[in-house]
């Protein structure tokens, strides 16, 4: 397997449904950005992997051709919410395996306003099992049912490990302030504990302030071989140290909620990405995890290994996930602040930590951040662990 | 009872010297009357005069402490008798016509004298006092006539023509002063009294004449003449102890339609209705003895007829109910019948199979059945309309008519009213069109039947012709569409088995005897095959239950095995104009034909069900679930983009108990009561919750945990209900309108409260008080329904009641829930996962909550 490079990433500051662009130019501006950014003209990318959830067949091809109709194989890719780092994933096969030289991942989404629900009426459910074992645990509600997965899986952890409520606001409250800093950031405005318990709640422990909001934007990742890069002149680029993909396994259809959500697959992806890297969470620096609700990174801290199983409260206390910290945890704002356009998310986080290890993270810059660690959930289910490297 | 007094009041009796006058006399004196004793003294037969039997009487009247004078006069001079009771008395209130002769004489030996003495006597005489005392009557606004009649007058009396025309001749003045006093408060009545008198001495025996005495009448007269009494223009037969009133009787008759001439042999047929009395009715005015010649005025001319028709009987005759039941087997039998599903797998196992995933489909001309099955039923047990005189062999099924308000349910009790709606004259023929219309369980009409027989042979009697354009002519074009298919070979054998068993469609001697080589398909077979066909073809997604309605002329007869050809003209959305041909022989043998379709599929209004009496009490406070399920019908009617959101849903509510589905997957959602046959979610709740759910008073999310609203099914289906927030009440008030319910709100009784139930908190947590439950933590427990707070000081091992500050831990919780948990029936984990305990503070100390347990 060949080492595989980022060499250019790009995005477009997230909208709220109804204010951005479609998502042909959401697209086009992502990739114009990523090329811009690696310094290669569109004719050299040999492979491109589009991402996205919501609209018909072959919108990547209606947004790669927006940038150049060069005929090259354009895959599109749906993974649900870690959509983006399944492209990603794809591309970099595509090197790593020397089926190409530079190919790029590109995620959209064009999203619209509300809670996500299903869009097919007339056929099974992707997530019925998932649902059912949330009906057998605690019931269906009608709050919206990503808020009663995951907060019934905060729920879970909460009675286990006495958590109180405003540790989950408090991770909601970092996030902003993170975002405060990001210019792509979807809320920008920062908000405290209080004002996160006080907004309405959808589902015990979860207020609206601790889910991510419906967003519409587009990220783009050029992937390339050592050869590549050498050619065309870019030195020390970033590098994909370890990726691992893992879906669900018995484990998440037995009675848990913390199960149900994915806590398993994020603890084996990451362990798989540790082994191939050689390197353990103690060296990590900066971290992309999948914020969708508080609840998740919560658990997420602990599935990343980042601090001990039931240890997330006094992790989040003693400020070990933000600047000053042992990490820094979605220095951009997270899926939480930054927005979750679903098949964009994945190369946005991407995008993040590329520009963290160039230090090119301005005002939200992880003091020499060498190794950064990318995690992509999506129910359903999948989760994509990404480590990256510079030097 | 009060003694009826005649205290102030003046009565003139005439003939009042002997027998029933004197016998009225005495009694109206003995009861306060101030009588005029009047007589002439005469003989029976109207001989000589005397003041004597007069003045016997007043005599008699004053012993006994009454007040009477005499008055001799004759009745033929009534005003001088009349102007005695005014000289002495001042007025009259009221007159006995009493005064009589007799000259009884067989007819053939009657003089002219003989005549004129009883009328002069009888009639003129009552004539002249009544005349007399009648404005007198009438200025004061009070008076009471009685007109003294007989038996002889009202049946007749051999030897007493004069005397019986004399006092039937009182009976029509006595009829007709009546009508005219009515208003002025002047009552007359005419009495036929059987009594002992001079006038009946002569011809009735002794000892009947013993029975007889006029005390035996009196009292009749007093009672007709007190003021209490209102009866007026009655006729009473009195004596002997007996009392009772006449009145007329007609037998109802014969009634001929006007045109129509009248034979004395007519009259002679019909006399056991003329006149006999079976049948029989009492008119009491001119108006009520008018009623059968206005009738038949307003009626019209006779329609005409022949020996095989009489319109005037037959036309709009309206046949006794008659009832029947389907189910989904009818259904399928007859859906097999008409061809269907002869692919297994194909779209048409839905009318065949009553398990069919995509829910069972009734095929719409199924509804031809009920009425031609009646119709045959009528035709086997012999019972025709009255004027239909011919037999069945004359019949062709020549044009049929169906018409479905909704789509068929798979099962269903019929009611049918049938009635003769047309006869036409078609020359050689005739056409009858009989209409059935077929009403469901809830009497709301279902089915609409025409069925249009030709009468071979019996047409000619010059009547109306009907109707004669071809309405449905297919245009030049073309034909949208053409469907062939082979009928068969025993098509019409399995066709039958639907009801109809003409022999001539199965037996093939009977078709010989009827000049047809074979026995042929039934031509409402034929009109199945050709409705599927049209069906398939026209309507969205080939869904029968557009159908609205099929019109067709059956045109020739069609053999078992022949290939129909049906050729599909589609006019516009809701019109379809077609004919059906057979292949082998290109004959049209349905032509005439259209099918009209729905533009959406009807739904049945949801009925309103006979409460019970909370939910009476209920709907007269507020909308009723059914108020807001058909609340939701009219929004989702305005609203059918918005309701579509895939799903079939089903709710089952309790207390009362019923079942209403919501289709949110057809293009045309809807709401009706019962079962859907394929519910992709299925919520239960009792009534009441489902009313609060819907006004938002009750939360699902809190129902749900609560176990107040179970899900089952496709339980992300009940993601998809958000839309029935956006029910506005105005659309739920319009259907309370249509309901007729919630207007009485004012009127109705409140609401019975639910007794609320005992709470448990206070008892627990007293005795938790006395056991100083240990631990560590401080907890305030807040409990709801009914609401309650107390603080467990677990390292005290305190317990208080009300709410402090420095709780490490909030716990929330329902009474109910809380005893669970300390009855170990409920665990804490399992609840605060669901949401029906909730923590706030430090979680520690709620996760073991065994102090609990007393």
């Amino acid at each position: 397997m060949r080492k595989v490079n980022v060499i250019g990433v790009g995005m477009v500051p997230f909208q709220k449904p109804g204010a951005s662009e479609d998502y042909p130019e959401m697209g086009e501006k992502a990739i114009r950005a990523a090329l811009a950014d690696a310094g290669i003209d569109f004719g050299e990318v040999q492979q491109a992997y589009a991402g996205y959830v919501y609209g018909d067949s072959t919108c990547g091809q209606r947004v790669v051709y927006s940038v150049g109709k060069t005929g090259i194989p354009v895959f599109n890719v749906n993974n649900n919410c870690s959509t983006g780092s399944t492209a990603l994933m794809l591309a970099r096969q595509a090197v790593a395996g020397g089926i190409a030289e530079c190919v790029i991942a590109i995620g959209f989404e064009k999203m619209e306003k509300g809670a996500l629900s299903a869009k097919w009426d007339d056929r099974a459910n992707p997530l019925e099992h998932h649902a059912g074992v949330m009906q057998d645990v605690q019931g269906f509600t009608a709050a919206p049912p990503a808020a009663q997965m995951f907060g019934g899986a905060g729920r879970e952890y909460r009675w286990k490990h006495g958590t109180k409520r405003e540790t989950f606001a408090k991770i909601s409250e970092k996030a902003r302030k993170h975002a405060a800093k990001n210019p792509y950031a979807l809320f920008k405005e920062e908000l405290d504990v209080e004002a996160i318990l006080a907004s309405p709640e959808v589902f015990d422990p979860l207020t609206r302030y601790q889910c991510c909001p419906p967003t519409c934007g587009a990220a783009a990742a050029i992937l390339c071989s050592d050869e590549f890069a050498k050619k065309h002149g870019i030195g020390d680029p970033v590098w994909i140290a370890g990726q691992a993909m893992t879906t669900d396994t018995p484990a998440s259809f037995g009675k848990s909620m913390i199960q149900m959500v994915g806590f398993d697959m994020t603890k084996d992806a990451a362990r798989q990405v540790y082994e191939q890297a050689g390197i353990g969470p103690d060296e990590v620096d900066v971290v992309e995890l999948h914020d969708c609700f508080t609840a998740n990174e919560l658990l997420t801290y602990e599935g990343l290994g980042l601090c001990p199983e039931g240890g997330a409260e006094k992790f989040i206390w003693d400020g070990d996930n933000t600047f000053g910290g042992k990490y820094v945890t979605n220095p951009s704002g997270g899926l939480l602040s930054k927005g979750h356009p679903l098949g964009a998310t994945g190369l946005a986080q991407c995008t993040e930590l590329v520009w963290q290890l160039r230090g090119q993270g301005e005002q939200r810059q992880v003091e020499g951040a060498k190794v950064a660690l990318q995690h992509n959930l999506g129910l359903g289910g999948a989760c994509v662990v990404t480590m990256y490297r510079r030097g | 009872m009060s003694e009826l007094r005649f205290d102030g009041r003046v009565v003139i009796i005439t003939g009042a010297g002997n027998g029933l006058g004197k016998s009225h006399a005495l009694a109206f004196g003995a009861r306060g009357a101030k009588v005029v004793v009047n007589d002439l003294g005469g003989d029976i037969h109207g001989g000589g005069a005397s003041a004597r039997a007069a003045d016997l009487v007043v005599e008699e009247i004053r012993a006994a402490g009454g007040e009477a004078v005499a008055n001799y006069d004759s009745v033929t001079d009534g005003a001088k008798i009349v102007q005695s009771a005014i000289d002495a008395f001042g007025k009259v209130d009221v007159v006995v016509n009493n005064a009589g002769i007799l000259r009884d004489v067989s007819f053939h030996k009657m003089t002219r004298d003989d005549w004129d003495k009883v009328y002069e006597v009888h009639v003129r005489g009552a004539f002249e006092v009544t005349h007399a005392a009648w404005d007198v009557m009438r200025e004061q606004g009070y008076g009471r006539v009685i007109f003294t009649t007989s038996a002889a007058g009202i049946y007749g009396n051999f030897g007493q023509g004069n005397y019986a025309m004399a006092k039937l001749g009182l009976v029509g003045l006595s009829n007709t002063l009546a009508i005219e006093g009515r208003k002025r408060g002047v009552h007359a009545n005419a009495i036929g009294p059987i009594a002992g008198s001079r006038m009946t001495e002569t011809v009735l025996p002794p000892e009947l004449l013993a029975a007889l005495k006029p005390e035996y009448v009196t009292p009749l007269v007093l009672w007709l003449c007190h003021e209490e009494c209102q009866e007026t223009g009655g006729l009473f037969e009195v004596g002997g102890g007996f009392m009772g009133k006449l009145r007329w009787e007609r037998a109802l008759g014969k009634t001929w339609r006007l045109g129509r001439g009248i034979s004395a042999e007519d009259v002679k047929s019909q006399w056991g209705a003329i006149a006999g009395f079976e049948k029989a009715e009492h008119p009491e005015n001119i108006a009520q003895s008018m009623q059968p010649i206005m009738g038949n005025v307003e009626r019209g001319p006779s329609k005409g007829g022949n020996e095989f028709i009489d319109l005037d009987e037959a036309l709009g005759y309206r046949f006794e109910p008659a009832h029947s039941r389907y189910d989904e087997r009818d259904l399928a039998l007859y859906a097999l019948g008409v061809g269907a599903a002869k692919d297994p797998t194909g779209d048409e196992l839905k009318l065949v199979y009553e398990m069919s995933g995509d829910g069972f489909v009734a095929l719409p001309t199924y509804g031809v059945i009920p009425a031609v099955n009646w119709m045959l039923d009528m035709g086997k047990r012999g019972v025709t309309a009255p004027g239909i005189k011919y037999g069945l062999d004359r019949v062709l099924h020549g044009e049929q008519y169906t018409e479905l308000k909704r789509p068929l349910p798979p099962k269903a009790k019929l009611r049918h009213e049938a009635r003769i709606k047309d006869i036409f004259d078609k020359g050689k023929g005739a056409l009858v069109v009989t209409e059935v219309k077929s009403y469901d369980e809830d009497d709301e009409l279902l089915i609409v039947n025409e069925i249009t027989t030709f009468v071979r042979g019996a047409g000619g009697w010059g009547g109306d012709r009907g109707p004669s354009a071809d309405v449905n002519v297919p245009p030049e074009r073309a034909p949208d569409f053409v469907v062939q298919e082979k009928t068969d070979a025993n098509q019409a054998l399995l066709y039958r088995l639907s009801g109809d068993w003409n022999p001539l469609h199965a037996d093939p001697r009977f078709a010989k005897a009827m000049s047809f080589d074979r026995p042929i398909l039934h031509g409402l077979c034929s009109f199945g095959f050709a409705a599927r066909h049209v069906l398939s073809k026209c309507t969205k997604d080939g869904d029968p239950r557009y159908f609205k309605n099929i019109r067709v002329r059956f045109a020739k007869s069609v053999f078992p095995g022949d290939t129909l050809v049906t050729e599909i003209w589609k006019e516009s959305d809701t019109r379809v104009v077609f004919q059906v041909k057979v292949a082998e022989r290109d004959e049209v043998v349905i032509s005439n034909a259209a099918i009209e379709l729905y533009e959406q599929i009807p739904v049945k209004k949801p009925k309103a069900k006979a409460a019970a009496p909370e939910a009476a009490t209920a709907k007269a406070a507020g909308p009723t679930s059914a108020d807001v399920f058909r609340g939701i019908g009219l929004w989702m009617a305005e609203k059918a983009g918005e309701a579509k959101v895939g799903k079939v849903f089903q709710f089952k509510l309790s207390d009362p108990e019923s079942v209403w589905t919501l289709d949110c997957a057809s293009d045309a959602p809807s709401v009706s009561e019962g079962e859907s046959t394929k519910p992709d979610c299925i919520l239960e709740l009792t009534d009441a919750n489902f009313v609060a759910m819907t006004k938002g008073e009750k939360d699902p999310q809190k129902m749900y945990f609560g176990g107040e609203l179970k899900i089952s099914g496709d339980i992300m289906a009940s993601q998809k209900l958000g839309f029935l927030k956006k029910v506005e009440a105005r659309h739920v008030e319009a259907a309370m309108k249509a309901s007729g319910g919630g207007e009485s709100a004012a009127k109705a009784a409140p609401a019975a409260k639910k007794a609320p139930t005992e709470a448990r908190a206070p008892k627990l947590f007293e005795a938790l008080a006395g056991k100083a439950p240990k631990g560590s933590g401080k907890i305030q427990i807040r409990v709801t329904d009914p609401d309650g707070a107390w603080l467990v000081d677990l390292d005290a091992g305190a317990v208080k009641p009300g709410t402090y500050e420095g709780a490490s831990t909030v716990i929330t919780l329902s009474d109910v829930d809380l005893a669970a948990v300390a009855s170990g029936e409920a665990s804490a984990a399992d609840l605060y996962q669901r949401g029906k305990l909730r923590v706030d503070g430090e979680v520690g100390p709620a996760r073991d909550l065994a102090w609990l347990r007393v």
